[in-house]
């Protein structure tokens, strides 16, 4: 049976008085992709960003109803949010490396969780590289600058990091969006790998690479989530009329 | 709000050359089956030529989905609408063939418009355009009620097929002169029951368009 890994019940959020999401309930299995489609605006990126509390940083906002983790509410009292982000990690959509050697981008979230032997780490940041398909082009320059990547490369880069301090879930906000076919097409593939050992949510404005790549879709319009489904059904027959407008270009 | 799309006028184009092709066809078929009637074999020679044009559009049609599928990565109602152009496509020129075929069967029955009058072919032929008037409705209308029409018209045509066949087996074993000639009529009677199943693939296609819904095997697959 498939482990719902994030639920969500009720969920309203306003950024002061406005509503940006209107009770949203989904629930998002575990070791899948889900997407995330809707027009600009729609509240899809500030539902994935609720799912780790990187609203938490903007003022205003105020979150009411459920999101559970694993059965959890991450918005307890009692959660650690450091601890939260360490097993709900981010990918953005514009790569961010640090202005430091390849390797140090990857050390840096294990050495600041308190691994400090040279040899471990160096195992840590060969998997995570490997994991993000990126070690075989990068294991002999692991000194140079990440600057020196190109965007496609810095991206699986920033995978990297996110994998290695070991997380459950990977949320990604358009993560091929500035990237070429060939990046994008490497990105996707690694995705699509990278569902065997994490759930995966991806916000992502093309619909074709939603398509591609998801196990299931979410669209959401002004707010609401208008239909979550497998995303062979949402693409060859939705039940909304509002998706089946969206998705074939007929509005948004 | 609903938006114009570049994509629009492709499929708007698409769904007038499927009319085009439904309507050409149905008058191939209207024209076979007035040749076989009347024993008009002027009218049948117009039946076999005017083929190329169904064969020139079926090509048409097809690397129009093509370029559909290609240039705009249809999804939803628009990949199942163009999914299903294509199999109708393919459909309606099998049908074209068909009217040809029974076109070229014409001539060899001039001795025995009679017996084929006996047999009941008109009557079964009237119920093929009638048949086919409905798939060229459901064709330009989209409107289900029309599948019904069909499956109920193509099962009137399928019955008529098989009691034709019994008959000429009977006239065959009764007499032997006829054999040659009675073997034509059942080859006939085959290309009509091809029509109806043909018919019957056009109204699923369409059934699919409509409701997403893939109703063709269903008994096999329930």
């Amino acid at each position: 049976m498939i482990h719902e890994k994030i639920h969500t019940e009720n969920m309203f959020l306003h950024y002061g008085s406005k509503l940006a999401l209107n009770d949203i309930s989904i629930q998002i299995p575990e070791k899948k992709v889900t997407a995330f489609i809707g027009p600009s605006g729609c509240g899809k990126s500030t539902f994935l960003r609720s799912l780790n509390r990187m609203n938490d940083l903007i003022d205003g906002v105020k979150i009411e109803g459920k999101i559970l983790i694993d059965g959890i509410n991450i918005y307890d009292n009692n959660i650690d949010v450091v601890t939260l982000r360490k097993k709900v990690g981010m990918v953005f959509q514009k790569s961010n490396p640090f202005a430091k050697s390849i390797y140090e981008n990857v050390a840096y979230g294990p050495r600041i969780n308190g691994v400090k032997d040279k040899k471990q780490l160096d195992e840590i940041v060969e998997t995570a590289l490997q994991n993000a398909a990126i070690w075989t082009e990068v294991k002999d320059r692991l000194g140079d600058s990440a600057m020196g990547l190109s965007g496609g490369q810095q991206q699986r880069l920033c995978i990297a990091r996110t994998l290695a301090v070991n997380p459950e879930i990977v949320l990604m906000d358009e993560p091929a969006s500035a990237l070429d076919p060939l990046s994008t097409s490497k990105i996707e593939e690694l995705i699509v790998q990278l569902k065997e050992k994490y759930t995966i949510v991806i916000v992502t404005h093309n619909m074709q690479q939603a398509a591609r790549i998801s196990d299931l879709t979410a669209f959401f319009y002004l707010g609401e989530l208008i239909e979550f489904d497998k995303t062979k059904k949402i693409f060859t027959n939705p039940d909304k009329k509002q998706t089946e407008d969206y998705i074939t270009g007929r509005f948004g | 709000m609903e938006t114009y799309r570049i994509f629009d006028s492709e499929l708007e184009k698409l769904s007038q050359k499927v009319i085009q092709m439904c309507s050409q066809v149905n008058q191939q078929i209207n024209n076979s089956l007035t040749a076989l009637k009347d024993y008009d074999l002027n009218l049948a020679k117009k039946v076999i030529d005017k083929d190329k044009e169904i064969n020139t559009l079926d090509v048409k049609i097809d690397r129009l989905c093509q370029k559909i599928f290609a240039l705009q990565q249809p999804v939803a109602r628009d990949l199942r609408y163009i999914l299903s152009a294509l199999k109708i496509n393919n459909d309606l020129e099998r049908v074209g063939d068909h009217a040809v075929n029974i076109a070229k069967r014409i001539s060899p029955l001039e001795d025995y418009r009679q017996l084929v009058s006996e047999l009941g072919v008109d009557q079964v032929s009237t119920e093929i355009s009638v048949l086919f008037s409905y798939v060229l409705d459901v064709v330009k209308t989209h409107d289900l009620e029309y599948c019904q029409k069909i499956y109920h018209h193509s099962a009137i045509v399928k019955e008529g097929c098989l009691d034709i066949a019994d008959r000429i087996l009977n006239e065959m074993m009764e007499k032997s002169e006829v054999v040659v000639v009675a073997s034509n009529i059942l080859i006939i009677v085959n290309l009509f029951e091809r029509i109806a199943s043909y018919s019957n693939n056009i109204a699923e296609s369409i059934t699919f368009v409509v409701d997403g819904e893939i109703v063709k095997h269903r008994k096999n697959i329930e």
